[in-house]
């Protein structure tokens, strides 16, 4: 486990939600923990400013609202990702992808 | 992108239409979150209170979130506006009296203008129902110069229609019509309806099918003939035929046409003035035929039609008017008639192309520059409405300084407290407008009947006054929130809510301009009404040189069956002697010229004067020997009509005042000879003067009468007058029934007061005065109560001051004089200026008054102590409250 965490840059925590949802259809607070799981603990996203993204999702059309049952038999809001949602995912994904290797070539030169 | 969008507007208005289930739903969704995060800390053995502490740290400001996640959901603005709305519906309705109050103000303001747009609209601006292309159909006006002054006619005759079509080329169409009572249907059904004659190039001009069969065509309206055909109005179909589908075919007899039906109008449709509902329209070329036979065509001098006509597309306005101005002038050369001072280089004829519209047009009527004042009275009467409510929102603004300074001071911004308070006053302007067009809808109905004949049509389904109140509504609710807006957002937040008592209130200079300013406008309105009501007094105090309500005008009209000349005489003689044995009838004469209905003039030549026309207008009346008996006419000098007056005697005749005056200025009349006609007419001797005799115009100058005896007259006149005992509205059916079975044929009789053919005449000034004195009343009543609320609430601003003045010993008559005082000065300066505006703008009344100065001191002098009084009632009630104020318990109060 590192110390080191890093804020998101803007705009990155709808593409973090979206590839979250890619897998299986989850809640809220499983979306913040496996974020926070997948990236070793490096990504710290701050717990409430996700519900407003998820609306901003939702209102796009990107990701859909159902209400099911949690594991510990609650009631929960389960979000999904529709179609629009995975094409918006593979695009954002791809333009992460040159962005990041772009700024690595940048930085990397010496 | 598209399915996006659809996202977005489901999401929106679901979050919007749902809101409280939205809003649990987050509630539910953060609450969870929150104690899944605790349930992870105290799995890993974190004691309870610890693992909520901490999953309250990660999560950051549970409120920032909601309110992160509405905005997220992109209603928030529309949110607030929708809180706005509930917030000012709560206000409104823990106040209900100043609520109803308002909203009656409003509504009273909005539904006078309402009402009064639906008039000036349906008269100045809407062109006919169904016309094409509007703006290039006009009406056609021809002008020329009689003895010095320029006449401008749109009657014309069928012969000039026709010349007209064929010398011009600037137009398309070009068609005649006139509106006419006419008779339809045989035995009892038989009644006088407004019946359309028209060519048939008139349903060109119209996009509008026939819902039935179809409109008479150029073959159909041929001259001279034509063919006898009609088409039905919507309503009369309905009316009459039940709306059947098979009345094509059918027989109708329209005057003395057998029209066979042919089609029906669609609904709606209402020809070119507003004015009439036509219930049948007949082809121009069998009408006349059937009035005159096939000699109508070449009657340069029947002159009775109006002409309507579409320019080309490409042909602008100027040229058109060239183009119809030569052909008119070249008619006019080629008249055989127009010798003299008649003859085109003299006269100098030409045409003029008028709007569609009638009334806004050269020839607009009376009523119509009367409604147009009305309309500009009805948007006084909404601003003083929306000074009213303003001074009441004031009022209440005042009394909420604290609430809104409280607000500014907990984070409420300024702007969110203006559209607040904007809130506040859409909504009382809205519910005012409502109440408006309930208001006009009630009274547009009564205004239209008064004016227009056409179908009144509900006010609350016209698109255009629907538009026009919104427009009302929108402007009320900014004009009345803006100073109460104004006056929040300059709110200094410290010292308002430092200081406990409100008594500091700024004195309200505002609201003292605004009750001068309403006690103005009810001055210039009140001036306007009493000029109106004057006007009409003089018109019903004038003596028309008859006794207008004593006599029956009784009219035998011809149908089908023609009679020689001969026939008619005797049928006129006839009727006399019936008439006469009726009881109520004390007395009875023929008559040539009818009051305001139809009138005759011969040229008269008299020795020594070389052109009688140049002096005025001499009108023709013939009468029996009981003429002067019957309707009234005093003689003023030597003798009236006798029975010894025959055919063979000498010719003789009684002649007004004017015109002894006009024709033989300073000379005894009386034994002067007059030649009446052309060629060698003989002398007719002069023989008595009598009072003029009011026939054409109320107003009409330079117009006298002659009265000659009927025996040598000659011709038949077909037309009674009756004077009868007892009321004439009375005496009309019995006169009806005992001349119906002298007319032979299909020829009928009508009876009616004479009164029925003057009142139409007084309409200008009756709608006026009413409408005048109506809003006048209303304006009153609003700058009263404007007057006692301000001073009212002054009084409970500075009870301590009273208080004070009373402990240190004013008398209750010292406070009375006071508060008195302070309002009477306010309306003292409202009386002066508005006197000021009153005489200021009565230049611009005065031709529509009658006999009346615009600024007679009599009624700016009445208006003035009118308002004076109403004043004093207004501020006398605060005042007596005033002077009843105990001291010890205002001093205490502090």
């Amino acid at each position: 486990m590192s110390d080191v965490r890093v804020n998101l840059p803007q705009g990155t925590l709808d593409l973090l939600i979206l590839r979250a949802l890619a897998l299986q259809p989850m809640h809220g607070w499983s979306i913040s923990e496996r974020i926070h799981e997948v990236s070793h603990a490096t990504l710290q996203i701050p717990q409430g400013s996700l519900y407003p993204a998820l609306h901003r999702l939702e209102r796009r059309g990107w990701i859909k609202a159902e209400w099911g049952t949690s594991d510990n038999n609650r009631k929960a809001k389960y979000y999904n990702l529709t179609r629009a949602g995975r094409k918006q995912l593979e695009a954002g994904a791809s333009a992460w992808g040159k962005l990041s290797r772009a700024v690595a070539l940048v930085l990397d030169m010496s | 992108m598209i399915s996006e969008l659809w996202s977005d507007i489901r999401y929106r208005v679901r979050a919007l239409l749902r809101r409280n289930a939205v809003e649990s739903e987050l509630d539910e969704e953060l609450r969870f979150h929150i104690e899944r995060e605790t349930g992870k800390h105290e799995a890993a053995g974190v004691p309870r209170d610890e693992a909520v502490r901490l999953a309250r740290v990660a999560f950051g400001g549970v409120e920032r979130a909601k309110d992160e996640s509405r905005d997220a959901r992109g209603t928030q603005l529309l949110e607030s506006a929708m809180q706005d709305l509930r917030y000012s519906i709560r206000t409104l309705r823990a106040k209900p009296g100043f609520t109803l109050g308002v909203v009656l103000t409003l509504g009273l303001g909005i539904g006078a203008n309402a009402a009064m747009f639906g008039i000036v609209d349906r008269l100045l601006f809407r062109p006919p129902p169904f016309l094409r292309d509007a703006g290039r159909v006009h009406r056609l006006y021809f002008a020329w110069t009689d003895h010095g002054t320029t006449r401008l006619e749109r009657g014309t005759s069928f012969a000039r229609f026709v010349d007209l079509q064929a010398g011009t080329s600037a137009f398309d169409t070009i068609a005649a019509f006139q509106v006419r009572r006419v008779a339809i249907g045989t035995g009892d059904r038989s009644r006088e309806v407004d019946v359309d004659v028209t060519s048939a190039g008139l349903f060109r001009l119209f996009d509008a099918p026939p819902v039935l069969g179809r409109y008479f065509t150029d073959d159909d309206d041929r001259a001279p003939e034509g063919a006898q055909v009609a088409v039905l109005s919507y309503p009369f179909w309905q009316a009459e035929y039940g709306g059947r589908a098979d009345v094509l075919g059918e027989r109708l007899q329209v005057g003395n046409m057998t029209a066979t039906v042919i089609g029906i109008m669609p609904e709606g449709f209402a020809g070119l003035d507003p004015r009439f509902m036509p219930a049948v329209h007949v082809p121009l070329t069998a009408y006349s035929f059937s009035q005159r036979g096939a000699a109508y065509t070449s009657m340069y001098h029947w002159s009775w039609i109006e002409l309507v006509a579409r320019r080309k597309a490409d042909v602008p306005a100027d040229r058109a008017t060239a183009d119809l101005s030569a052909a008119f002038e070249r008619i006019w050369a080629a008249d055989t008639d127009n010798v003299g001072p008649r003859a085109s280089a003299i006269a100098r004829p030409h045409a003029l192309l008028g709007p569609v519209q009638l009334e806004r047009g050269p020839q607009a009527s009376r009523e119509t520059q009367v409604v147009n004042w009305v309309g500009g009275v009805s948007l006084i009467v909404l601003l003083m409405a929306c000074a009213n409510v303003t001074n009441l929102l004031l009022s209440s603004a005042v009394r909420r300084r604290r609430e809104v300074a409280l607000r500014l001071a907990l984070g409420v911004s300024r702007g969110r407290l203006i559209r607040q308070l904007l809130t506040d006053t859409l909504v009382l302007a809205i519910l005012g407008g409502a109440a408006g067009l309930a208001i006009a809808q009630w009274g547009g109905v009564v205004l239209r009947q008064l004016l227009l004949r056409d179908d009144p049509g509900a006010v609350i389904t016209d698109g255009r006054t629907l538009l026009w109140a919104a427009l009302a509504i929108a402007a009320t609710a900014l004009v009345t929130g803006l100073i109460p807006v104004w006056q929040a957002a300059a709110t200094d937040v410290a010292p308002v809510l430092g200081n406990a008592r409100e008594g500091h209130a700024p004195p309200s200079k505002l609201r003292g301009f605004l009750l001068v300013f309403q006690a103005t406008l009810s001055v210039v309105l009140l001036v306007g009404a009493g000029l109106f009501v004057r006007s009409l007094q003089h018109v019903h105090a004038m003596r028309l040189g008859y006794d207008v309500d004593r006599v029956v005008f009784v009219e035998a009209r011809q149908r089908g069956l023609k009679l020689t000349r001969d026939e008619q005489l005797a049928l006129d003689r006839r009727m006399l002697d019936e008439a006469v044995s009726i009881p109520s009838v004390t007395h009875g004469s023929p008559a040539a010229s009818i009051p305001f209905w139809s009138n005759e003039g011969r040229l008269l030549r008299v020795s020594g004067v070389d052109d009688t026309e140049r002096l005025g207008r001499f009108l023709l009346q013939a009468g029996s020997a009981d003429y002067f008996a019957t309707v009234g006419t005093r003689i003023i000098r030597g003798r009236g009509i006798v029975a010894a007056d025959r055919a063979g005697t000498q010719r003789i005749a009684v002649v007004s005042e004017g015109m002894a005056w006009a024709l033989w200025p300073g000379r005894d009349p009386i034994g002067e000879c007059f030649r009446i006609g052309p060629g060698d007419a003989p002398c007719t001797i002069v023989v008595g003067v009598a009072e003029e005799m009011r026939i054409r115009s109320l107003t009409g100058d330079r117009e006298y009468t002659y009265y000659i005896p009927i025996t040598q007259y000659g011709e038949p006149v077909l037309s009674l007058f009756l004077r009868v005992a007892g009321d004439p509205a009375d005496a009309v059916d019995g006169v009806r029934r005992r001349l119906q079975p002298l007319m032979p044929g299909g020829w009928y009789v009508t009876a009616q007061p004479l009164r029925g053919l003057i009142d139409p005449m007084f309409k200008s000034w009756e709608f006026g005065a009413t409408m005048f004195l109506a809003f006048g009343g209303l304006a009153l009543a609003l700058a009263a109560i404007g007057l006692y609320s301000v001073i009212a609430y002054n009084v409970a601003q500075r009870r301590q001051e009273i208080g004070v003045r009373i402990a240190l010993g004013a008398t209750q008559a010292d406070i009375a004089r006071l508060v008195v005082g302070g309002g009477m000065r306010l309306v003292i300066v409202g009386i002066l200026s508005g006197g000021a505006i009153a005489v200021w703008a009565g230049g611009a009344i005065e031709p529509l008054l009658f006999r009346q100065s615009a600024t007679d001191p009599f009624v700016l002098g009445s208006v003035g102590v009118l308002l004076l009084g109403v004043a004093l009632c207004a501020t006398a009630l605060p005042a007596l409250s005033a002077a009843r104020v105990d001291p010890q318990l205002a001093l205490r109060a502090e």
